[in-house]
């Protein structure tokens, strides 16, 4: 859906940057679910038009009009064409953006009161553990496995994808993939007390061939919290 | 035997025409001071203690519900200053948590819930054309439960001690490891007390609707609004139990250790998700439908017209009423649940909301139909229509499963919530304000002040979460206190937070003209909207016994003319000639007239109730478990005590509330109101029973520590106890048949009672001495933890069973079970074959468990 | 007897549809809840999961449930023979249109 982007909305889009912006998507994940919401605020300004427009027309003189095209024509067969074209598209959208088996990139990103701690791939199968950075290759599909140490908190990069809820006692997956190299705000996205506007993070997405300083051996970060 | 689809005399022969002859005129005024003195209120402070009246209680209801609207409100504003600009200092994290936990709180459980109770209590008794709610101790019973349950609540908030973990409660953020000192348990215990009111207006409001309509009032043509609240109380009798039964097993999980929650013992933080949302959810429709009565009620009025699709709007309030039910996932999209049951949940968000289009079609018909005429209630239900259309809207947005991902606990659902709340809810409570005051204050309103009060509530509301759709998208999540990085966001927030001052200052304009109605306004015609039906067929403002005679078929449409002749005493049971309150009780479908109902009077019982329950409140969050059993044991006596109210030591003779037509006395009937009541109880009380069902398999199936550990003395005796107990319970349902027949033959009851409580005792010990002796430590995982719970649960009934036998004793020795009278029989049989039937499940699922490991 | 008189019938048939969808719903997301638990979706049967079988076997006695409600209802103008063909519709149209996501998506 990215090529129709460039066409129409750069206007709209310019009120909508931000770092934590799910309007500004940087992957393909986001990009669909906000190509998913510029569809729906169309179709949504269309109706509440409508329905404004049918209410403007109803002062005046009364009229005689048959209660089968209030109730059956617009209550339910309106309703229902619009509804279930919208549940198509939604399910079509959240079906396409499953993980599924096809050896995406694998990292685990568990939180805790008040922070994460990420394990991901350093060089060759090296695994390499951090405190408040994920770092992740650009232009592959990654599989986050979320968990939770002590409450729920919530993954959440909104430039890369929706979020995935850290519970305790499970293993969450989500799929995201990030477009071009940079750092994106993440959030923990459910409420966890004291620190939770204060619970964020890093994610830093690189060029496969370059391997940021962090994930190369002999670091400091080597030595996160063990889990 | 008739065939029991509806038969061909449904679809084809005329309805039976019900006609009663009217009573002799009488004088107007001199038959409104008899009544009045045996219904009004007792004179003073005294009388606002001891009213029963459901006007005096409705009003009260409604009245302390805007006041919690009013301290919600300055909270939100605190909310709203705080976030003004993106460091705020205004408050710190901890008392921004318990504040914006407590506006959750308070506008759910203390206002909107509480307001739309009292409508119903104010509004039903006088639309269906009878004289009080069928348990008028209980109407109040249930307020002094929410006030006493909100002032524990407040009082926490003034001692900074609040609930401070989202009003969703989630643990193990509230479990006691994370959450300790009383906070959580305040918001626990002090829920659950006000939700005593909420099902005590269910069963009784259930009752009223269906067996007090005035004779000729058929269901299927009574007011929409009934319709509406009977799906309303039907919701509430189903929805409500889960979060009890939520409540309490996080209570015993806090107090005494009992894991249902904790994962690393077999529990399951999701279990608490899916059953505060199983409530949580229909909840929103639970506040949404009275206000749809009240739109359907309104607009036709204002339109010169009838409403339009009468059944098509009854059919939607049904499948409303049930697929509400099927939506709570929506709120758990991010927690890691498979696509296809993600898929099931979003297509039911969807679908929920053709009912919904099919009511708003509907009314947008009816105002073709009809003349719109732009007064104050129609303007406030413009604003309905605009805001709640948009809340709407992004509901359906919402309900889509992706977009769903990024939304989810951001201020874009803020903004949702309020449009459907305050559009849904609080735009059509204005407007029934503005329609009905007049009714309520006898005079009219003071111009200018409520238009002004209606813009100013409107531009603020859409200036203050129109633009929050956008801060959420941008990715402010809710419930933080500060935003320090992101400062794109502060023109956004600083704008929400002036219009949300602009709208507060609308809500004072609102409450301001309420006052200056009351103090100032002119009298009001007797019905100055040309309203149809008997709500305004009452004089103004409406007297405490409503009706001096009681409309029959023939007045049912209202107007002047009804009026007239029902104050005169031409309609049915005129006057209190006896001294005693009475009205009809009518059949559930053609409301045909089936006895006389005597109510009690003026009493202080409710209160007295209520405080013990308080009391047993107070220790549970003081930590003084052990003397929770005493108030316990007060709150039994004040039961029996109540029920000794309901028993009449003598026979009454039949009342003759029409020429020729001579009805008997509620006490010589088997099927009384009580009964019903009893039965619409049992209902919310199987949905209790079923959850915790629900919660065993769902830990069972789900939750990640499990098998759980082997079982220490499970063995041959144990399920001897287990077996002994189900069977003296299912003796105790032959028993209980025995004492009627019993009583229909003439001959003692006494054997028969005596041998009920016996075999209900014996089901006590037998659980009481399983529990000592052969039941695994409850603490050590959820299977046994939750095995405590059953068996707490059959044993609970087991007392209460014996309670109902050992009532029966006490009226037979008192001369109350007669071949013509049946006291607490057919409802202590209710009770047994329940109990009965749930120790036969429970011993089955305790059977099949140990069985599957 | 007056206090029940055609009410129960029409008010347990006016229920009946709907009732049938709540019963098939929680059944389908019950048997999908369970199947996940016990790996249904590996056991491959001739075209379809042990899964997804088993829930459309449900989905598919829900829909016949509905549909010979309807069958069955007779037709007709007045509400109280209205409101049970009306809720015999819900019925099967919210049987349907909610639990049709078991053709279409992945299942655990």
């Amino acid at each position: 859906m990215k090529r129709f982007a460039p066409l129409a909305v750069p206007l709209l889009l310019a009120g909508c940057d931000g770092p934590a912006s799910t309007l500004a998507p940087a992957g393909p994940v986001a990009a669909e679910i906000a190509w998913l919401w510029w569809a729906m605020l169309a179709g949504a300004a269309a109706i509440s038009l409508l329905v404004g427009v049918m209410i403007a027309m109803s002062f005046g003189p009364p009229r005689e009009t048959s209660t089968r095209r209030w109730t059956h024509g617009w209550g339910l067969g309106f309703s229902l064409v619009v509804l279930t074209t919208l549940l198509g598209a939604g399910l079509w959208v959240g079906e396409r953006i499953l993980p599924r088996d096809d050896g995406a990139v694998e990292v685990r990103a568990h939180a805790f009161m008040w922070g994460w701690h990420f394990t991901q791939p350093g060089e060759g199968d090296n695994m390499v553990e951090t405190d408040g950075t994920l770092y992740v290759p650009v232009g592959q599909p990654i599989d986050v496995i979320v968990t939770a140490e002590d409450v729920i908190h919530s993954f959440w990069v909104p430039q890369l994808a929706g979020k995935m809820d850290a519970i305790p006692g499970r293993e969450n997956v989500m799929r995201f993939q990030v477009d071009s190299p940079g750092t994106y705000r993440g959030l923990c996205a459910e409420f966890c007390g004291l620190g939770h506007a204060g619970m964020l993070f890093d994610l830093v997405a690189y060029e496969p061939g370059d391997l940021p300083e962090a994930l190369l051996p002999n670091e400091p970060a080597e030595e996160g919290a063990n889990d | 035997m008739t065939d029991i689809r509806a038969t061909a005399a449904d679809a084809e022969t005329p309805e039976a025409v019900l006609d009663i002859p009217a009573n002799p005129p009488r004088r107007a005024l001199g038959l409104h001071r008899e009544i009045d003195r045996v219904w009004r209120n007792a004179p003073g402070w005294w009388g606002h203690v001891t009213a029963v009246n459901h006007t005096s209680l409705g009003l009260r209801f409604m009245a302390t519900a805007l006041v919690f609207f009013a301290i919600g409100g300055i909270l939100a504003m605190l909310i709203r200053a705080q976030l003004a600009t993106h460091e705020g200092a205004f408050l710190d994290t901890e008392l921004y948590n318990q504040i914006f936990t407590m506006h959750g709180s308070i506008m759910m459980f203390l206002f909107a819930i509480p307001m739309l109770e009292g409508m119903g209590i104010y509004m039903l008794p006088k639309m269906l054309g009878t004289r009080d709610m069928a348990f008028p101790r209980l109407t109040a019973l249930g307020y002094w439960c929410f006030l006493f349950g909100g002032l524990i609540m407040l009082t926490a908030l003034f001692f900074g001690v609040a609930p401070r973990d989202g009003w969703f409660m989630y643990t193990p953020l509230s479990s006691a490891e994370y959450s300790p000192g009383i906070n959580a348990d305040v918001w626990l215990l002090g829920v659950t007390f006000v939700e005593i009111s909420a099902i005590a207006a269910a069963v009784e409001i259930t009752v009223t609707i269906l067996r007090q309509r005035a004779p000729g009032m058929k269901l299927t043509e009574m007011p929409l609004f009934a319709w509406y609240m009977l799906g309303t109380v039907a919701m509430m009798l189903v929805g409500f139990p889960p979060l009890i039964l939520a409540s309490v097993l996080l209570e015993i999980e806090r107090a005494f250790g009992w894991p249902f929650f904790d994962v690393a013992r077999g529990g399951d933080p999701l279990l608490w998700q899916h059953l505060f949302w199983l409530f949580g959810h229909p909840e929103v429709y639970i506040i949404f439908l009275p206000a749809a009565g009240a739109i359907s009620t309104i607009i036709p009025v204002m339109c010169r017209t009838t409403i339009m699709g009468y059944g098509a709007i009854v059919a939607a309030v049904v499948a409303l009423v049930f697929l509400s039910f099927g939506l709570w996932v929506h709120h758990m999209f991010t927690v890691g649940i498979p696509h296809m049951a993600l898929a099931f949940f979003s297509a039911a968000s969807v679908l929920v909301a053709v009912p919904t289009a099919v009511q708003v079609f509907a009314w947008i018909g009816t105002m073709w139909k009809g003349r719109p005429q732009l007064k104050l209630p129609m303007l406030y239900i413009l604003g309905f229509f605009l805001t709640f259309v948009m809340g709407g809207l992004t509901g359906v947005m919402l309900a889509i499963v992706p977009f769903n991902w990024q939304a989810h606990d951001t201020a874009f659902v803020t903004a949702h919530l309020h449009y459907v709340l305050i559009g849904g809810f609080v735009f059509p409570i204005l407007a029934a304000a503005a329609y009905w005051m007049p009714q309520i204050t006898g005079r009219v309103r003071v111009r200018g002040l409520g238009e002004a009060a209606f813009w100013t509530i409107l531009v603020g509301f859409h200036g203050t979460f129109f633009i929050m759709h956008l801060t959420g998208l941008l990715g402010m999540r809710r419930r933080i206190d500060v935003y320090p990085e992101n400062p794109e966001w502060v023109w956004l927030n600083l704008t929400s937070s002036i219009f949300g001052f602009v709208m507060a200052i609308g809500f004072g304009l609102f409450l301001l003209d309420l006052v200056l109605q009351a103090r100032l306004g002119q009298r009001s015609p007797r019905n100055p909207w040309r309203a149809p039906g008997l709500d305004w067929s009452l004089r103004l403002p409406a007297p405490s016994y409503n009706f001096a005679s009681l409309p029959g078929p023939r007045h049912l449409a209202g107007g002047d003319q009804v009026a007239l002749s029902l104050s005169r005493g031409q309609g049915l049971l005129p006057g209190a000639p006896r001294g005693t309150r009475e009205l009809l009780v009518t059949g559930i479908g053609d409301a045909r007239p089936d006895h006389v109902a005597i109510l009690p009077g003026n009493s202080h019982l409710p209160l007295r109730l209520s405080a013990s329950i308080g009391l047993f409140v107070l220790f549970m969050l003081a930590g003084l478990y052990w003397l929770t059993l005493p108030a316990l044991a007060l709150v039994a006596v004040l039961i029996w005590v109540w029920g000794r109210g309901m028993a009449w030591g003598a026979d009454l003779p039949p009342i003759e509330v029409a020429p020729g037509m001579t009805l008997p006395v509620h006490v010589h009937r088997r099927k009384t109101l009580a009964y019903t009541g009893a039965i619409c109880l049992l209902v919310a009380n199987g949905t209790f029973f079923a959850t915790l069902l629900f919660g065993v398999a769902f830990l069972h199936v789900v939750a990640p520590g499990w098998p759980a550990p082997p079982m220490g003395n499970e063995d041959l005796g144990s399920a001897s106890l287990v077996a002994g107990a189900v069977v003296a319970l299912g003796l105790g349902t032959v028993i209980a048949r025995l004492a009627e027949r019993a009583r229909l033959a003439g001959h003692a009851v006494s054997g028969p009672a005596v041998a009920g409580l016996m075999v209900n005792f014996l089901a006590l010990g037998l659980i009481a001495y399983l529990a000592a002796t052969a039941m695994d430590d409850p603490t050590r995982h959820a299977r046994d933890a939750l095995r405590g719970v059953l068996a707490g649960y059959i044993a609970l009934h087991a007392l209460v069973v014996s309670g109902f036998a050992a009532f029966a004793v006490d009226q037979w020795r008192r001369g109350e079970l007669t071949p013509r009278r049946a006291g607490c029989l057919p409802v202590w049989r209710l009770w047994q074959d329940y109990s009965a039937a749930v120790a036969l499940i429970t011993a089955a699922v305790v059977i099949l468990q140990g069985a599957g490991g | 007897m007056t206090w029940a008189d055609w009410s129960t019938r029409f008010l347990a048939l006016s229920l009946a549809g709907p009732m049938i969808w709540a019963i098939t719903f929680s059944a389908v997301y019950g048997l999908h809840g369970i199947g996940c638990a016990l790996a249904w979706p590996e056991v491959d049967l001739a075209f379809l999961s042990l899964h997804r079988l088993a829930m459309l076997a449900a989905w598919g006695v829900g829909l016949l449930a509905c549909g010979l409600l309807l069958a069955w209802l007779p037709a007709g103008a007045r509400m109280r023979v209205w409101l049970p063909r009306a809720g015999g519709w819900v019925g099967l149209g919210a049987t349907f249109f909610t639990l049709f996501p078991v053709i279409v998506t992945t299942s655990c």
